[in-house]
């Protein structure tokens, strides 16, 4: 009975220490009085709550965004580099919607210019 | 089998006349060895009045280094639309780019203009390296350009 009693204590006191910081992330805890104690570290200085998500698309989760301010990377999401210091020149930025289809892959544009409509082919010696 | 020559026939009535339209071409560049990295190049095609009309050929896949091909640039304002499909690597210095296409007839002895404008990073540009007049008597005679590109020549 006495072990049960103290694995019970131990869980709750376990399940208090974690689940009481993440509640108190929520705006619904950090309108209440009693947790904003807790809550004052997902503040920003300007004392409006900071949304604080696990992940997102654009950033790398919530660890990194507290702890890690240095962003270096190219965030623009179309898989290339936009700078020289990767040191990268290839032409290997594809499927980006800024960067054309490249040939091979569909037919080429209607512009008159192409008799039959066969596409191009290359060769670079 | 009347009816299948007869469809035969009618087929090969409608397909020949699409095939006189086009002729088969043979554009080449050959690139100077200019010390830089691999250059960028738009073929274009303008019409007697020197309007745009449309791409053949962009070497040279990031379009962020367009702006740099600056009258291709000045016609279509950087749409990729223009060369999706017809779009390739940068042409190394020293190499030569082959492309073989089948052009629309009615673009030769009527005025319209093949245009190179070239690029390479940390050198200058050069827009409208090569222009050459579309006639059939100036196919196969090399054509020099102004910076980048050695010779010049379309095949028929």
């Amino acid at each position: 009975m006495k072990k049960t009693l103290i694995l019970l204590a131990a869980s709750t006191a376990f399940t208090a220490s974690v689940g009481l910081p993440a509640r108190s992330a929520t705006p619904k805890s950090l309108d209440s009085g009693a947790s904003v104690v807790i809550a004052a570290p997902f503040k920003d200085a300007g004392g409006a709550p900071a949304i604080v998500l696990a992940s997102d698309d654009k950033d790398h989760g919530w660890f990194r965004r507290l702890f890690d301010r240095e962003d270096d990377d190219d965030d623009d999401d179309d898989g290339c580099d936009d700078d020289k210091r990767h040191g990268d020149d290839d032409d290997n930025c594809r499927g980006s919607a800024r960067n054309p289809t490249p040939a091979g892959t569909v037919a080429p544009p209607k512009n008159g210019l192409f008799g039959t409509g066969t596409p191009p082919t290359v060769q670079v010696n | 089998m009347k009816s299948v020559l007869a469809t035969l026939a009618l087929t090969t009535a409608l397909t020949l006349p699409g095939l006189a339209m086009a002729r088969p071409v043979t554009l080449t560049a050959q690139l100077n060895n200019y010390g830089g990295d691999g250059a960028y190049l738009a073929l274009y095609v303008t019409d007697p009045q020197g309007a745009y009309v449309g791409s053949l050929w962009m070497a040279g896949g990031k379009s962020k280094y367009y702006k740099h091909l600056t009258d291709w640039y000045r016609f279509t304002g950087g749409d990729t639309a223009q060369i999706n499909g017809i779009t390739g690597a940068s042409v190394g210095a020293g190499r030569s780019l082959k492309i073989s296409l089948d052009l629309a007839d009615a673009l030769f002895d009527a005025g319209y203009t093949l245009h190179i404008d070239a690029a390479v990073e940390n050198m200058r540009e050069s827009p409208n390296e090569i222009a050459v007049p579309l006639t059939t008597a100036g196919a196969g005679a090399a054509v020099s350009g102004r910076r980048y590109i050695s010779n010049f020549t379309y095949d028929m």
